[in-house]
């Protein structure tokens, strides 16, 4: 630990207050909004009320009446959880060929299905609109689950190969020697092996749909509008409701920050394609 | 050896859904960038329905191209990108080095840091252009109203009364108003993604070889040098890629922009093209093939050097 001894005490505390004071900072839109969502429309304005006041409930206990905030919870958890379960359903065969049967064309499919993720959503914003409403699909859970489970299906199967490829070719060599069926093999041995990947492809996954803002906003109307949507809906209160908002905003935010957490290392990996380690 | 081809033909769903999905709507895209599409007009009903008999061949783009808000948007598009691009890199550098020595309460120090990114876009920019950034109401115009008040009262205390007397009345800043909003998104999103490019810079420093910094802590390489010659090296590809992601990313920008700049004239690309899929659709559709061709530039590079890395 030569390092740690040339360091002066006084260059390491000042170096871990530097850190926490960053972290602070950084943490602090999100605390403020945790702290206006206590605060009575009233008091979210007042000066006077800035960091001592009385702390009431009445934002998260009226958010059903303010912004029916269950309805638009329930559409972003139903569109979230099929979308994520369809990329898995349609992501883990994918990745399994990819990773135990490669062909010289896996890596030329690998970058296409990434260049599709780089696509600019708004390029095609009129002919998706023109689709979907000319089949009755617009505002409906399906499309958006469909929408959702499409735009992530690349990073997907991106992060299941990685994970896919750490497992030796040997073990599923020799379930095939066993006489398994490729079936048997991604359900008896592939899936038990790469459960921690997969789950947290999963949870990944989850977060991307739950936080989309593009599609969600643009092809909804009312049935299938998710959070994303009713936040976006209320992006000028003008200062009458700030309370109320920042009550809506946390709880829409608030459980997806937590997943966050148990993630971080999967992030990078999910994010940079496998690109940094 | 068991027979090979089912288990390949498990990649044609994914691959088929995928194709459907990329090839149908870009190809409507391109094709109604060369025809006069519009979903109102009066004066010419034929032209309301897509049909090959309104071929305007490159005519929406020169429309586009013609069109001031067009480069506009451009400008702003690259504006907002590259100002992101070096506030994330900068900070995220900066923060990934300070943080990457063990100290007290690294963990909770990290949890802070990261939780900005896991917050939708939307509700990131209500919260900041409402609560925070506000000239009256947001914290912005309590700091300043507060300091203000601060020195009317200084002005009239004795001795130091004369100092303060020459400061002048503080503004707040409007961050709605057409030349600002594009900072507000700026401010917003850097405060999102700055924790992503940290997250990857510290996940890359921790694969850093310690031995040849110990060997250069020995050689008497200060702290500046260490960063100069062997971290910001070491950075080089993770800097890449951090900014070829964010690129990509921002280009597409959407949400920040529809509530923080609604109608106020700050455009960028893909606002733009929802403004003109309100009626003229020739003219998105050939925004958006253009949209594209910027994205691809971006990704070309991105890919290739993803591509690298891919089968090792």
């Amino acid at each position: 630990m030569a390092i740690v001894a040339q360091s002066s005490k006084a260059g390491r505390v000042s170096r871990a207050t530097l850190a926490w004071i960053v972290g602070l900072l950084f943490f602090f839109p999100i605390f403020w909004m945790i702290l206006t969502s206590f605060k009575t429309d009233a008091d979210a304005v007042k000066p006077e009320f800035l960091i001592f006041f009385q702390p009431t409930l009445e934002n998260y206990l009226n958010m059903t009446e303010n912004y029916d905030y269950w309805r638009f919870a329930r559409n972003s958890m139903i569109t979230s959880v099929f979308a994520t379960i369809f990329a898995l359903a349609v992501g883990i065969p994918c990745a399994y060929a990819m990773a135990f049967n490669p062909s010289r064309a896996t890596k030329d499919v690998l970058m296409w299905m990434l260049s599709t993720k780089m696509l600019p959503a708004a390029a095609v914003l009129y002919p998706m609109t023109f689709l979907t409403k000319s089949l009755g699909l617009f505002d409906t859970h399906f499309l958006i689950i469909v929408v959702l489970m499409l735009i992530n299906l690349p990073v997907v199967v991106w992060m299941l190969f990685t994970y896919f490829k750490e497992i030796p070719k040997e073990i599923i060599e020799a379930g095939q020697m066993d006489g398994v069926n490729t079936w048997g093999e991604i359900k008896e041995i592939l899936i038990p092996l790469a459960w921690g990947g997969i789950a947290s492809t999963a949870l990944l996954c989850f977060i991307f749909c739950w936080n989309e803002a593009y599609w969600t906003v643009r092809l909804t109307t009312t049935d299938a509008a998710t959070l994303s949507k009713l936040i976006e809906g209320n992006r000028a209160p003008e200062g009458l409701f700030f309370g109320r908002l920042s009550a809506v905003s946390a709880a829409a935010v608030g459980p997806i920050v937590v997943l966050g957490w148990f993630c971080q290392k999967q992030l990078v990996q999910g994010l940079t394609f496998g690109a940094v380690k | 050896m068991s027979d090979r081809r089912l288990p390949r033909l498990l990649q044609t769903p994914a691959v088929i859904l995928l194709l459907i999905w990329m090839l149908i709507p870009l190809g409507m895209t391109l094709y109604f960038s060369f025809i006069r599409y519009v979903l109102n007009s009066l004066r010419r009903p034929e032209w309301t329905s897509p049909s090959l008999s309104n071929w305007r061949g490159f005519g929406n783009y020169e429309f586009v191209l013609n069109n001031k808000d067009f480069f506009f948007a451009i400008q702003n598009s690259l504006l907002i990108v590259c100002s992101i691009l070096f506030a994330t890199v900068i900070l995220g550098v900066a923060i990934a080095v300070l943080i990457n020595k063990a100290f007290a309460g690294r963990g909770i120090v990290r949890v802070l840091l990261i939780s900005p990114f896991f917050v939708m876009p939307a509700v990131n920019a209500v919260l900041w252009i409402n609560m925070i950034l506000d000239p009256v109401l947001g914290l912005q115009g309590i700091a300043v109203a507060g300091i203000n008040e601060f020195i009317d009262g200084m002005r009239a205390a004795p001795v130091v009364g004369g100092f303060f007397s020459l400061w002048p009345e503080l503004e707040p800043i409007s961050f709605r108003a057409t030349q600002t909003s594009a900072w507000a998104v700026i401010i917003m999103v850097t405060w999102q993604w700055t924790p992503f490019a940290v997250l990857i810079f510290m996940t890359s420093l921790q694969s850093e070889d310690q031995q040849q910094k110990e060997a250069a802590i020995l050689d008497g390489a200060g702290a500046w040098s260490q960063f100069r010659f062997l971290i910001l090296p070491h950075l080089g590809r993770p800097i890449a890629i951090v900014v070829m992601i964010q690129a990509i990313f921002h280009l597409s920008l959407y949400a920040e922009i529809e509530i923080v700049s609604r109608g106020n004239g700050n455009k960028n690309l893909p606002y733009l093209i929802g403004e003109f899929a309100n009626n003229n659709i020739g003219a998105a559709s050939a925004t958006g093939i253009f949209a594209v061709i910027l994205a691809n530039i971006v990704a070309i590079f991105l890919l290739r050097m993803i591509g690298k890395t891919l089968m090792e």
